[in-house]
């Protein structure tokens, strides 16, 4: 099986990193620049690209490590050269980008696979384990954190470019949202503020929103680029009816580093959760992924999670800023 | 300095029998109950007068009272020692509707008495030192929070905290004012709006009052602050709960946490793990704010008003939750 991967970004970095533990042949990357590509390609021995119908013409699989904005595009144009998909979530900018895409996908008879990494992550799979072998009774509040700095880029810093990556709430807090539904299910009503709503001169985001889920369940998610560099921190507390789990990324930390330099040490451009592991969870996602296109085994989350989760970050992008409510309704079966 | 204490009926009274006697100069002169036989065993207990009465009370002129009623039943006690002419500090929340916190509050200034609103949180050494840093703009202008105040469901203190006549409500009642005053305090701002959403999973079994509650409030300066204020610490949890406060400011971030400072046990006897606390004791400092302004005649740091404001932010707590919608501020037709 050969992937190609598309963007040679953070995320194509690590994509590529974790489909080189797979069996698959990484085959080649793409970037509008050929020295862009050129670095990844030559440590893979992969061809650079730098129009994607030509990496699509070599390769049986696409990895989709763009910016978010260019989703859309580059899945349809994938789907209709009948390759497999491997996606970056979100899925799409848009809800009818996101169904266009899910429906594109279908017609053409490939798989559509959404890269919700956290889901992946020993911590939250255990928490998600633990609930569904009903160790805590039924769910009733749930605490989600994701706390970090905002991503940094030499030029083009797409992520700070509302358009582009719909902002903290559609690039960060989504990996939260979809995971508050994973564990706690569907979700009626989003409240949300923020202070790119309330002020929008700040500099910095942090968000809170507040999902009244439809069995009853509670969930409040915090997501924040207004964190120093290289700070990263991330939480999760699920209440249930027989007990409680709990997980914090810096009290479950297990090495702590202090140098005495001068300088403070160099914080990545996009900050990466992570505990030291065996494996990284972006591999174990990866590895999942493959026997999927290679074994048709089953994988922890659909495309349609991935629209689902962008309906709940697209509902709280608007009651942070309408300042209301906003009742969510189930999405329509996207036809065949 | 005499002071006494009306009702036994929150488990509060309990530490401010001792919090009294520690202060040089004060004579903590007793206590009257309406549960007789729960007065007798704290007489007993705590070796301490019990008055036939609050009436009984009252009438040996303290000069201050501090009220542990059902929060139902602050109104009637706060009402008969401002008629008395004494002085009062009254549990938390301030009373369970808007009228009965207006009609305190009337009494009190009619009667040229103090009120003053037991909210601990306010003299928490940790609380007090980041209260000091936002006012010394350490953390520039404050845009958000996101704070918890999260406990095990408290029926084994008294079981009138989960009755909702009496209390008021459940988690929301019980724990909502607490932030709401911290945060009014530390942006010295209006709460403008709230937001609420809650459930009745946890000890759905045990209680009819809501125990899971998730809030939002906007303050008149934009910022916006959320509180957890859910029962959602198991009986087997290390501690009762705490509180914690997470504020991001234009300097970047603050987290405070008023109960961290503890002692880890385990083999702890009922609790296998136990969080022992041994941070400043705030119910002492609180109890000497009263004494001292009574002392100076000036008024406490922690006013009735600021109960009633609180107390206005739990009810819209309620409001919101019914409607599904968020609740605009201040309250009208209490």
């Amino acid at each position: 099986m050969r992937v190609g991967i598309a963007g040679v970004g953070f995320m194509g970095t690590t994509h590529a990193a974790a489909w080189a533990e797979t069996e698959a042949e990484i085959a080649g990357f793409l970037h509008k620049t050929e020295e862009g590509a050129l670095p990844l390609a030559q440590r893979y021995g992969a061809k650079a690209y730098q129009d994607l119908d030509a990496m699509l013409a070599g390769v049986d699989v696409v990895d989709i490590c763009t910016p978010t904005h260019l989703h859309h595009e580059q899945v349809l144009q994938a789907a209709a050269a009948g390759k497999d998909i491997v996606c970056e979530k979100p899925i799409a900018r848009t809800i009818e980008q996101g169904q266009e895409m899910i429906a594109a996908c279908r017609a053409a008879g490939v798989k559509l696979l959404l890269a919700h990494v956290v889901r992946f992550f020993p911590e939250y799979a255990l928490a998600k384990a633990a609930v569904d072998r009903g160790d805590i009774g039924q769910i009733a509040v749930v605490r989600l954190a994701r706390e970090a700095f905002q991503p940094k880029k030499a030029a083009n810093n797409w992520f700070v470019d509302f358009d582009k990556s719909g902002g903290m709430m559609l690039d960060l807090m989504i990996h939260d949202l979809d995971y508050a539904r994973w564990v706690a299910g569907e979700v009626d009503s989003v409240f949300a503020k923020s202070i790119t709503a309330n002020h929008p001169a700040a500099g910095v985001d942090h968000g809170l929103v507040i999902l009244t889920h439809r069995n009853g369940a509670i969930s409040h998610v915090a997501g924040s680029w207004a964190y120093p560099p290289p700070e990263f921190h991330t939480s999760l507390e699920i209440a249930g009816s027989q007990g409680l789990l709990e997980f914090n990324s810096d009290a479950t930390a297990p090495i702590s580093l202090h140098l005495r330099e001068e300088e403070g040490g160099g914080a990545p451009d996009v900050p990466l959760p992570g505990s030291p592991l065996s494996e990284s969870p972006y591999a174990t996602q990866i590895k999942e992924f493959y026997g999927a296109l290679v074994h048709d085994t089953p994988v922890r989350v659909s495309a349609e999670d991935g629209l689902a989760a962008l309906q709940i970050a697209l509902a709280s992008i608007e009651s942070a800023h309408t300042g209301a409510a906003v009742a969510l309704h189930p999405l329509p079966e996207v036809p065949a | 300095m005499r002071i006494g204490i009306l009702s036994f009926a929150h488990h509060h009274a309990e530490a401010y029998i001792g919090n009294l006697r520690s202060i040089p100069g004060v004579e903590m002169i007793g206590f009257a109950d309406d549960e007789q036989e729960r007065g007798r065993r704290f007489a007993s207990l705590f070796d301490a007068r019990q008055y036939p009465s609050y009436e009984a009370l009252l009438a040996d002129a303290p000069d201050g009272v501090l009220v542990c009623s059902e929060n139902a039943n602050h109104r009637p006690l706060v009402e008969m020692a401002a008629t008395a002419g004494v002085h009062v500090m009254s549990e938390k929340p301030l009373a369970t509707s808007l009228a009965d916190a207006q009609a305190m509050l009337d009494a009190c200034q009619a009667a040229g008495v103090m009120l003053m609103t037991a909210f601990p949180m306010r003299f928490s050494a940790p609380v007090l030192e980041v209260k000091a840093m936002l006012d010394a703009c350490g953390l520039g202008q404050v845009y958000a929070c996101n704070s918890t105040n999260q406990g095990q469901m408290p029926r084994h203190h008294r079981a009138w905290f989960v009755d909702e006549h009496l209390a008021g409500g459940g988690a929301v009642m019980d724990h909502t004012v607490h932030l709401a005053d911290l945060l009014r305090w530390y942006l010295a701002s209006e709460v403008v709006e709230v937001y609420a959403t809650t459930n009745h999973i946890l000890h759905a079994d045990k209680v009819d009052v809501e125990t899971g509650g998730l809030i939002m409030l906007t303050f008149a300066d934009g910022t916006f602050a959320s509180i957890d204020c859910s029962w959602s610490r198991p009986h087997y949890y290390p501690t009762w709960g705490g509180l914690a406060m997470e504020l991001v400011g234009a300097r970047g971030i603050v987290n405070v946490d008023g109960f961290r400072q503890s002692l880890t046990t385990y083999g702890h006897p009922e609790q296998h793990t136990a969080w022992s606390y041994w941070g400043s004791d705030m119910n002492q400092a609180m109890v000497e704010e009263f004494v001292a302004a009574l002392r100076e005649s000036r008024p406490p740091s922690v006013t009735g008003y600021d109960g009633y404001k609180a107390l206005e932010v739990a009810l819209a707590v309620y409001a919101s939750a019914r409607s599904g919608q968020p609740v605009s501020l201040p309250l009208t037709g209490s």
